[in-house]
C-alpha cells in the first residue's frame, strides 16, 4: 500500500455514510456524519465510468473550486476521498434550499427577509468573485439554506475561473461576473413574484421573454452586443418599467433590481457595489438569519441541488457562445417526478 | 273619551284595545308597542321602541273603580310611589298641581306618572332604583387599589339599594348619597364619559357590521341583475340574428347559447377570484401579523457589506493604464468592442496577476507547512490551500 493509499483509508474511516436521500444524473447522495463528533455531513458519491473520459467535468470542478473557498455563504467542501472506483465529496450538510422557501406558499415574505436573503446572496458571491471564479449556475434551488438560516451557494459544477492573465481570451466564453450579478437579479426579482421571473422555454424563447420585459436592447443600451457571433436581431420590444410589476417594492429596492438588469456587462452592478447599496442599509434592517422563513420539515430531503444538474444531452458549458442572459433558464428541480411522467404516460396511452 | 290630551310625553299606540273590548273574558295579557318616545318609570327612554308596556283585561283604577269594561281604553300609570291609577284620575287629582295619593298619602306630580313596563310592582320600584343608583354609583374595578376594597364598595351599594327599595331609613339614605355625589362628583363624571364613549364605539362597530352586510347584499342583488340582463339581450340577440340573417336556424341558436355559457362561466370565475384573493389576503395579513411579533424576541441588525476580514493587498500595488501584455493585445486591439461587449476587461485580468504576485510577500519562507498537516483552515482565513 503506498502512501497515498494509506492517506484516502484515513480519509475514508472520518466518515461513516448513512441512508441514500438523493440521486442526480452524474451522483447519489448519502446523508452522513463524522465519526469522531457526530455532526451531519452530506457524502455525494460521483458515479464514475459512464463518462468516456473518466470523470464527469462538474465533479472536477467543483471539487477544484469549492476546495479553495471558505466562507460563512458559499457550501464547504469538508473533504474528498475515493472508495473502489467512485470519487466521493463530503460536504456540509443543510436542511433546504431558497426555491422550495419560494414554492411553500404558506410561508409570506417581509420585505426585510428579502432583504437579508439578497445580502447573503450578495456576499457569497462577492466572495467567489474576489477568488476569480464565477458561479455562472446561480438559481434558487442551487442556494441552500442552512439550520440557523444562513444562505449558502452550492453546486459549482459550472463555475469557471476568470481573469487569468495566463489564457488568451475570446468573446466565446463567458469570462464576466456580470452573469452572476444578472442570475441574482432575477433571483430577486423572483422572491418578490414569488414566481420565476423571466421564464423560458429555449434559448430564443429565453431572449424574447427578456426583450419583452426589458426592452430590446440598443447599441446604446449595450455597445457592441449586434457584433457578437451568433447574433440574431429580434423583435422589438418596449421596456415596461419595473414599477408596473413589482408595485410594492420601495425605490431603492427597484434601482438596486435595475442595475442588476442592465444589458450591457460593464455597467452592471458589481457584487461588492450592490452590497454598498443603499437598499441594504434602508429601513426595515434585513432580518437575522434565524428568523428567515422556512418549509415545514419533510422526511425526504431536497437534494437536487446535489445532482449536479448537468444536462446529459446538453454541449458541455462553456463550450459555445452564451449570451449572459442564458443563465437563467431554470431546470425546474421537481420535473423529475411532475409533468414530465405524466406526459410519458400520455405517449403510452397514445400508442 | 280618548285621553291623548298630551299631557304624557309619550304618545303610546295601543293595539287592539277596541277589539278586545267585546272579548274581555280573555286571560291574556294584549302587548301594547311603546313607541321611542315613551318615558318609563326614572325616566328611561327606550330608543328601540322595543319595549312593550304592561296591560292586563283584568286592570281596574283602584281609585275610581272603572275597569276595562266600562272604560276599553283604560290606561294604568305608576306614580313614584308605585301605586297606580287611570289617567282620568290623574287628570282630575293632578291637573292643580303636586296632590297627596289617595292611597298612601305622598305628595306626587303629575308628570312623575310613568307606563308601567313590569307586572310586579316591587320588581318596576326595584329596577327603577337600581338604575338609579347605578347613575351614581358607577365606579369600576380600575378606581380601587385592590379587589378587597372594590367588593366593600359593591357591599356598600347593595346596602343602599336595598333599604331604598324596602323604604329603610329613607332621609339618612338619601343624605349619604347626597354625600357621595359630591365627593365623588368629578370620578362619576368621568366614568359617564366612559360609557358614553364604549356605548360609542358599539354603535359604531354596528353601524360597520350592518353597511358591510348592505354591501355584499347590494353585490349579490347587482349580480343576478346583470346575469338576467345578460339572459335577456342574449334572446334578444337569437331573436335579431333569425330575423336578419338567412343561416340554418337551429345552429344559430346553438352558436348564441354557447357564447352566452362561455361569458357567463367567465363572470362566474371572477367574482369567486375575487372572494379568493380577499380570503388569502386576510390569512397573510394573520400570517404577517404573527411574524411581526416574533420580531421582538432576536433583533434584526443593520447591514453589514461584507462580514469577513477581507485583505485585498490594495496597498500593495497599484494598478497601471497599460502593459505589454502580447496575451491580451488582440482584445485591447478589438476594434468593434466585441470582447467588451461579452463583458471582458484587460484590466482584471492585470489586476488578477499582481494581486497574486503580490499575495505571498508577507509569507515567511517555510512557515506555516506544520499547520496546514494539521490545522483546520481557521474561519478568517479567506483563501484555504487543500491540505497536500
Amino acid at each position: 500500500m503506498d502512501a497515498v493509499e494509506r492517506e484516502n483509508a484515513a480519509r475514508q474511516k472520518k466518515w461513516a455514510k448513512d441512508q441514500k436521500i438523493g440521486e442526480g444524473a452524474y451522483a447519489v447522495v448519502y446523508r452522513g456524519r463524522e465519526v469522531s463528533t457526530g455532526r451531519q455531513v452530506a457524502i455525494k458519491k460521483i458515479k464514475v465510468g459512464q463518462f468516456k473520459d473518466g470523470l464527469d467535468m462538474s465533479a472536477i470542478r467543483e471539487v477544484k473550486y469549492l476546495r479553495e473557498l471558505k466562507h460563512q455563504n458559499v457550501i464547504e467542501l469538508l473533504d474528498v476521498f475515493s472508495s473502489k472506483t467512485n470519487l466521493n465529496l463530503v460536504l456540509e450538510f443543510l436542511e433546504t434550499d431558497l426555491e422550495l422557501v419560494i414554492k411553500d406558499r404558506s410561508l409570506v415574505f417581509l420585505p426585510a427577509d428579502i432583504k437579508a436573503w439578497i445580502a447573503m446572496t450578495f456576499r457569497g458571491l462577492e466572495f467567489c468573485h474576489r477568488n476569480w471564479i464565477l458561479h455562472r449556475d446561480l438559481k434558487p434551488n442551487n442556494l441552500l439554506i442552512a439550520a440557523d438560516g444562513q444562505l449558502k451557494l452550492a453546486d459549482f459544477g459550472l463555475a469557471r475561473d476568470f481573469a487569468d492573465p495566463g489564457y488568451k481570451m475570446t468573446c466565446q466564453v463567458i469570462t464576466s461576473t456580470a452573469v452572476d450579478i444578472w442570475s441574482v437579479g432575477c433571483i430577486f426579482a423572483e422572491l418578490m413574484l414569488r414566481t420565476p421571473y423571466l421564464p423560458g422555454e429555449s434559448d430564443m424563447d429565453q431572449l424574447k421573454t427578456t426583450f419583452r420585459a426589458l426592452g430590446t436592447p440598443t447599441e446604446e443600451d449595450w455597445p457592441g452586443h449586434t457584433k457578437l457571433p451568433d447574433y440574431v436581431p429580434l423583435e422589438q420590444f418596449q421596456r415596461t418599467p419595473l414599477r408596473d410589476l413589482f408595485t410594492a417594492a420601495s425605490a431603492e429596492c427597484l434601482n438596486l433590481l435595475a442595475k442588476c438588469l442592465i444589458y450591457d456587462p460593464k455597467r452592471r452592478i458589481s457584487a461588492k457595489e450592490a452590497l454598498n447599496h443603499p437598499y441594504f442599509f434602508d429601513l426595515p434592517y434585513p432580518s437575522h438569519p434565524s428568523k428567515l422563513p422556512k418549509p415545514a420539515k419533510k422526511e425526504t430531503m431536497p437534494l437536487d441541488d446535489m445532482d449536479g444538474n448537468v444536462e446529459m444531452t446538453g454541449s458541455g458549458p462553456g463550450v459555445r457562445a452564451k449570451a449572459p442572459n442564458n443563465k437563467l433558464k431554470r431546470k425546474l428541480s421537481t420535473d423529475e417526478g411532475g409533468p414530465r411522467s405524466i406526459a410519458r404516460r400520455l405517449d403510452f396511452t397514445k400508442s | 273619551m280618548s285621553n291623548r290630551s298630551g299631557w304624557l310625553r309619550g304618545t303610546t299606540v295601543r293595539k287592539g284595545g277596541a277589539s278586545s273590548s267585546s272579548n274581555n273574558t280573555r286571560h291574556t295579557t294584549p302587548q301594547v308597542q311603546s313607541t321611542s318616545t315613551t318615558i318609563f318609570g326614572g325616566g328611561v327612554k327606550d330608543p328601540s321602541g322595543r319595549t312593550s308596556e304592561y296591560f292586563s283585561m283584568e286592570d281596574q283604577c283602584p281609585v275610581c273603580k272603572s275597569d276595562r269594561y266600562l272604560n276599553p281604553k283604560l290606561r294604568l300609570l305608576v306614580g313614584s310611589c308605585y301605586h297606580k291609577m287611570c289617567e282620568s284620575c290623574i287628570d282630575r287629582l293632578f291637573t292643580l298641581g303636586p296632590a297627596p295619593c289617595p292611597i298612601c298619602g305622598k305628595t306626587l306630580r303629575k308628570l312623575a306618572f310613568a307606563p308601567q313596563t313590569f307586572e310586579d310592582l316591587g320588581v318596576e320600584k326595584e329596577v327603577a332604583v337600581r338604575r338609579r343608583v347605578a347613575k351614581d354609583f358607577n365606579k369600576r374595578r380600575d378606581d380601587f387599589v385592590d379587589l378587597r376594597s372594590y367588593n366593600d364598595y359593591l357591599e356598600e351599594v347593595e346596602d343602599i339599594t336595598f333599604n331604598l327599595i324596602n323604604d329603610i331609613d329613607v332621609p339618612e339614605i338619601e343624605a349619604r348619597i347626597a354625600r357621595y355625589k359630591v365627593e365623588n362628583a368629578a370620578l362619576i363624571e368621568l366614568n359617564v364619559q366612559r360609557e358614553e364613549q364604549y356605548v360609542q364605539q358599539l354603535k359604531y362597530q354596528e353601524e360597520l357590521d350592518r353597511s358591510e352586510k348592505e354591501q355584499r347584499a347590494e353585490d349579490l342583488r347587482r349580480l343576478e341583475e346583470e346575469e338576467r340582463e345578460e339572459r335577456e339581450k342574449g334572446r334578444q340577440e337569437i331573436i335579431d340574428k333569425l330575423e336578419t340573417s338567412d343561416k340554418d336556424a337551429a345552429k344559430l341558436v346553438a352558436r348564441s347559447r354557447a357564447e352566452a355559457l362561455k361569458r357567463a362561466s367567465a363572470r362566474s370565475t371572477a367574482t369567486s377570484n375575487t372572494f379568493m384573493s380577499s380570503n388569502t389576503f386576510m390569512s397573510n395579513s394573520r400570517l404577517l401579523r404573527s411574524r411581526a411579533a416574533q420580531s421582538t424576541i432576536v433583533r434584526d441588525i443593520p447591514h453589514v457589506p461584507l462580514q469577513d476580514n477581507w485583505y485585498a493587498y490594495d496597498d500593495k500595488f497599484v494598478l497601471g493604464n497599460r502593459y505589454n501584455d502580447p496575451i491580451s493585445e488582440a482584445v485591447r486591439r478589438d476594434s468593434q468592442g466585441i470582447m467588451r461587449a461579452g463583458g471582458y476587461y484587460v484590466e482584471e485580468a492585470w489586476e488578477r496577476a499582481l494581486r497574486s504576485s503580490v499575495a505571498g510577500l508577507d509569507t515567511l519562507p517555510l512557515s506555516g507547512i506544520r499547520a496546514v498537516d494539521t490545522i483546520t483552515p481557521t474561519e478568517d482565513a479567506d483563501i484555504v490551500m487543500a491540505p497536500a
